[in-house]
């Protein structure tokens, strides 16, 4: 990284060094070798179940769709196992990952035996929950359905006439024969309306993390090569990739019988920066469940924000001791990824507090520290997008680049509702933290 | 006089512009629709995207041509015009942030961009020439600005 000249007087806000770090290129987590090994390690870890659940997303969201008793919705078909990934393989329309378009071989091997390391038929797999635990990825796009207003213009258009109108030719050819449900839907068409709506937000997490993904497993592969000298190149690389996937469309359809539906065209221009990437953060990171954070819910002593957007219960204020107060789905989350991680993660949790025994608070507490991670990459690639050069040389863009770091930076910082005790960057900032 | 495609064609500096206007059919419009008020980002301004952010969007026609939208505005407004006003409503739905700041000698600043080249005036509208591409601001933007 080249050194970036101080043109502004230090700032004066309670996380002035991470304000600094970020001025001069860096990320919100410090620019360690055990945090490199760290944040890397739980993207090869985290984009392995990623490429179950972008798949069973978009299954759900097209196929699945309004099924009253989805019992079956994680029994991926071999047909999206098969699904050729937008930004890997020959291809791809943008190769991210030199890899494979279909589905990572390491999932495929544990889709077949499991933690059992046995054949099973499926359906036990199922029920032992030896699988790859789509609930977690269900209430990240829960997250944002419950987080409406997140930015971007998907989040209007599901309210909007047009919407309506795709939703309803395809709820009517869903049922076409069934008199009870088309009925239901005559008494009930609001409830069957959000059900579509929910359907859009599954395609949406899904062409999301259908990105991610190949990012994830890229980053592994030059990290193993030696590639990235530290955090800022491994956050640069995320920079950049959201960038050149910030265009790509956001859409939803619906395949019924031998007919195509779209309840969001492609045509509408929506892209993935806007409606899924910066909603998502919003909401899964800062915000909401699945990751509960520390607070406590007592609402009589005013201990719970008022207003939604105030929320800050993401993974960025995660308690993730003992894993199981911090909700299901991040427990299952981390279940999923101790089964990918690589091997020098694994040595390196023995080698650390209680071993195996609590590998999994270990694990989840590295998962927060690539979150910050991500976080950090969104936060530099929306000063590139929407401001200054780091090194500008105006001091006037210097400090509009400052205000904006210095505003992201409050989010952590705030006071109210303890929001400052919360949330964990002060705790990242330290190696111990484990 | 020609038109604000004739223009953009003949200048020289706006291969990428170009390119990305014919992709998006966008020339018909631009070239015998209007009036319109044009921020045109020359081929340097493109040049400092990362890699792959123009290949994403000339592969997405529709997204392409929101990102286009974004820098034309309905009805023609010259330097001048745009001196008293904060905002100015883009084609796309955002609005464009408009600056004119006192350690500029010349031109004016639209969001992050610097307008190079003011006023050209064309048949159908009028073009400012930018040094960086412009994105639409999300809707937090301004909360996360104004808390620092």
């Amino acid at each position: 990284m080249t050194a970036i000249a101080p043109i502004l007087s230090p700032s004066t806000h309670p996380l002035a060094d991470v304000v600094h770090r970020l001025e001069a290129g860096g990320s919100m987590l410090p620019d360690t070798p055990e945090n490199l090994m760290q944040i890397i390690g739980l993207y090869k870890a985290y984009a392995v179940p990623m490429d179950f659940y972008w798949r069973d997303l978009l299954y759900i969201g097209e196929r699945v769709f309004l099924e009253p008793l989805p019992f079956f919705k994680y029994f991926l078909p071999q047909e999206y196992l098969d699904l050729a990934n937008h930004y890997a393989g020959d291809t791809a329309d943008l190769r991210v990952w030199r890899g494979r378009a279909t589905a990572h071989p390491e999932l495929l091997a544990f889709m077949e035996k499991g933690e059992l390391k046995t054949k099973l038929p499926k359906l036990f797999h199922h029920l032992w929950h030896d699988r790859i635990n789509m609930e977690f990825a269900e209430e990240c796009m829960r997250a944002m359905l419950w987080h409406r207003n997140m930015g971007g213009q998907l989040d209007p258009y599901l309210d909007s006439e047009e919407y309506r109108q795709n939703a309803d030719r395809a709820i009517r050819a869903y049922f076409r024969g069934n008199p009870l449900l088309l009925g239901l839907y005559q008494l009930f068409p609001e409830l069957f309306l959000e059900q579509c709506r929910q359907a859009t937000l599954y395609s949406c997490l899904g062409l999301f993390w259908e990105v991610m993904a190949p990012v994830f497993f890229e980053m592994s592969d030059i990290y193993d090569e030696g590639g990235f000298r530290g955090v800022p190149d491994a956050m640069n690389f995320l920079v950049n990739g959201i960038f050149a996937i910030a265009g790509r469309p956001i859409y939803h359809r619906v395949y019924i019988g031998s007919e195509c539906y779209e309840l969001v065209p492609k045509s509408k221009g929506f892209t993935w920066l806007y409606e899924a990437a910066f909603p998502y953060v919003e909401a899964v990171f800062y915000r909401t469940a699945p990751f509960r954070g520390t607070k406590s819910y007592n609402a009589q002593a005013g201990q719970i924000p008022a207003h939604q957007e105030d929320f800050h219960y993401g993974v960025l204020y995660a308690d993730t001791f003992p894993v199981g107060s911090a909700g299901i789905p991040p427990t299952l989350l981390s279940q999923d990824m101790l089964h990918f991680l690589p091997p020098y993660m694994l040595e390196y949790y023995r080698q650390h507090c209680r071993g195996e025994d609590d590998m999994l608070v270990q694990l989840t507490v590295s998962f927060q520290r690539s979150m910050y991670n991500v976080t950090s990459a969104v936060i530099q690639a929306g000063r590139a997008a929407f401001l200054y050069p780091l090194d500008d040389p105006n001091p006037r863009h210097r400090q509009q680049n400052r205000a904006y770091f210095e505003g992201q930076l409050r989010r952590f910082a705030r006071t109210d509702y303890d929001i400052d005790q919360a949330c964990r960057i002060n705790y990242v900032q330290k190696q111990s933290y484990r | 006089m020609a038109s604000i495609v004739d223009i953009a064609v003949s200048a020289g500096s706006f291969a990428t512009l170009v390119t990305a206007v014919k992709a998006a059919n966008l020339v018909d419009t631009l070239g015998t629709g209007g009036p319109f008020t044009v921020f045109a980002p020359n081929d340097a301004a493109f040049a400092k995207l990362p890699p792959g952010t123009i290949t994403t969007l000339v592969q997405n026609i529709p997204q392409l041509t929101r990102i286009l939208c974004y820098h034309v505005a309905a009805g023609v407004y010259r330097q001048a015009d745009l001196q008293s006003r904060p905002r100015l409503a883009s084609l796309e739905g955002s609005d464009l942030y408009l600056n004119f700041p006192e350690d500029l000698a010349t031109g004016f600043e639209v969001n992050n961009a610097t307008v190079v080249a003011a006023d050209i005036e064309a048949d159908n509208g009028i073009i400012h020439v930018l040094d960086t591409v412009v994105l639409p601001r999300p809707h937090w933007f301004d909360g996360i600005v104004a808390n620092s």
